[in-house]
């Protein structure tokens, strides 16, 4: 791996506006902060009926290593299901990403990761209290 | 002078070291300074010649411990003007002194409507304390802004200072301004209503000539560690009259004169301040320190702050969209900046800086409040001290160059 992680195509990343932004309709969508380094970054999700993630974006004011992470993670699960979201580790996104962080970034880089566990915790919750007040009726 | 400083700056082992293939240059002091050979010395003479537990038994290391431990006690009364020894409590560090003045004088003296007067600029550890004793007292923390500038408003304190404050809390020099408040005005005025005026010199015992009685302050608390001391040992200096009458927050061994089931009798102070075996080592590094920030002489500390922090100033100022916090007269500051580039993160000028081998603090540095206050979400800092050259300040700046090309 290399260690530097502001090579110039991470930089790239750093700066694209591909998954950045807000979507019209999101399903679910969730504020992250890390407290530490004033980090804020918003992820939303569009899911389908089947659980199919089908748009995500991210925005927010970050570090280098939250906006290439978000932007790796937010890429990578688009057309993927909320249970293969649900696996995903921070190991995974390491590799994802392919840089060795100093313990003082890692953080940086899960805050996306704990957003979209925080996501979709939220929209399984919405989901089955619907559920619930439609068996009520 | 170049002579001179060399040789002080080759009292450093650790600047030796090469940080990611390159020479380290250590702009971090504010957070922890580094230590020269003389503390580490004196550090490993104590565990190797004369280690033993203080104020028990009557052995002949025991004997030499608790001397050695005392002379300490010493060295730093007279090195900031108490009047005393016995005004000096040994503590951890200075979050740990806040936290004795909070607990030990506020949980009995503060009550309902009791205003404790502050500054949005306090560190988390000068801040935290209070808030704490005041929700469990129903008193209550105000705080006070800053002018733009980052300085203190007198006619704005004079106005926040009605009867019902207590106790005014403020620190010496700002961590993340580096704002030098002007104690001594701030003690008079407090004097007049009653008030009493506690002081975190963190920031400022390691960079500038401190005498308390001429602050005419009433606590003053700071760190070993940022003044060349080690790690682990803190100090609380305070009026004799107010540490008599202020309840212990720590029991145990060595506190204690006799205890007989249900009764004990508290140790004089400050021993009934210090329950438990105490950093013996840390204090007698602590006066290894003193004795080196003695020799090279405060003025000089300040001097040579100086020289670095203009240079610095007038150096960053010209890198486009960087913002210096804090006001920009050298003569009202220590030798700290915290800048914020537009569009950059803190944390990423900090990891190219570290690259280049450039120790920078980055992130919120534990003031909070100060930071949601002026609407920015972190900043980076540099900070300077005996060890640090202009040449390390062009290096500071070709890094935070690079930064911005990298990133922008
Ligand atoms: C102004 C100020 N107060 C208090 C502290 C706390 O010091 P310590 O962590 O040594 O207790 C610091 C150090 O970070 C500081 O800068």
């Amino acid at each position: 791996m290399d260690d530097n992680l502001y090579r110039e195509e991470l930089m790239e990343v750093y700066k694209s506006t591909k998954n950045r932004g807000t979507l019209v309709s999101p399903s679910v969508e969730v504020l992250e902060k890390n407290p530490l380094c004033g980090d804020q970054i918003k992820l939303q999700f569009e899911i389908s009926e089947d659980g199919i993630i089908t748009d995500a974006k991210f925005d927010g004011s970050a570090c280098a290593v939250s906006v290439i992470s978000s932007a790796y993670l937010m890429d990578n699960l688009v057309g993927k299901s909320i249970e293969h979201a649900k696996k995903l580790t921070k190991e995974d996104l390491m590799g994802l990403i392919g840089i060795n962080l100093t313990t003082s970034r890692v953080k940086c880089a899960t805050l996306a990761l704990e957003g979209l566990k925080n996501a979709i915790g939220k929209y399984e919750n919405g989901k089955s209290n619907t559920e619930n007040k439609n068996k009520n009726r | 002078m170049r002579r001179l400083k060399r040789k002080y700056m080759n009292d450093f082992p650790i600047l030796n070291r090469k940080i990611n293939g390159k020479d380290l240059i250590y702009l971090d002091s504010a957070a922890t300074s580094q230590k020269p050979v003389q503390v580490i010395d004196a550090v490993t003479d104590y565990y190797k010649n004369h280690n033993a537990n203080v104020h028990r038994g009557v052995h002949t290391l025991g004997d030499e411990s608790t001397e050695l431990y005392e002379a300490a006690r010493k060295r730093v009364a007279s090195f900031i003007g108490a009047v005393t020894p016995s005004e000096i409590v040994f503590t951890n560090n200075a979050t740990d002194s806040l936290n004795l003045v909070a607990q030990g004088w506020g949980l009995i003296n503060l009550k309902k409507g009791d205003v404790v007067l502050t500054t949005v600029a306090e560190h988390n550890s000068n801040v935290l304390p209070w808030e704490y004793i005041c929700e469990r007292t129903g008193s209550g923390v105000e705080y006070m802004e800053l002018t733009d500038e980052g300085l203190l408003d007198m006619d704005v304190f004079k106005s926040k200072l009605t009867d019902k404050v207590k106790v005014v809390v403020l620190s010496h020099a700002s961590n993340v301004l580096g704002t030098i408040l002007p104690v001594k005005q701030i003690s008079e005025l407090a004097k007049e209503k009653g008030a009493l005026v506690v002081i975190d010199g963190s920031q400022a015992v390691p960079h500038i000539q401190v005498n308390v009685q001429s602050l005419g302050c009433d606590f003053y608390a700071f760190s070993g560690h940022k003044m060349l001391g080690p790690m682990g040992i803190g100090v609380l200096w305070g009026r004799r009259e107010l540490l008599s009458n202020m309840i212990p927050i720590r029991f145990g061994g060595g506190m204690v004169l006799d205890v007989d089931k249900k009764t004990y009798e508290l140790a004089e102070v400050p021993e009934c301040f210090e329950g438990g075996t105490p950093d013996v080592a840390g204090a007698v590094g602590l006066a290894a320190a003193i004795d080196y920030l003695d020799d090279y002489g405060m003025e000089n500390v300040r001097k040579h702050e100086i020289e670095l922090t203009s240079y610095a100033i007038e150096k960053l100022r010209t890198v486009k969209g960087l913002w210096i916090l804090g006001p920009h007269n050298p003569d009202v500051r220590t030798g700290l900046i915290s800048f914020v580039i537009d569009g950059i993160h803190s944390h990423d000028v900090a990891s190219i800086l570290d690259s280049e081998g450039i120790a920078v603090r980055s992130g919120m540095h534990c003031a909070m409040n100060l930071h949601k206050n002026m609407q920015i979400s972190s900043s980076t800092r540099a900070s300077f001290y005996i060890y640090n050259t202009l040449e390390d300040i062009d290096k500071l700046l070709a890094g935070i160059e690079k930064a911005v090309g990298l990133l922008k």
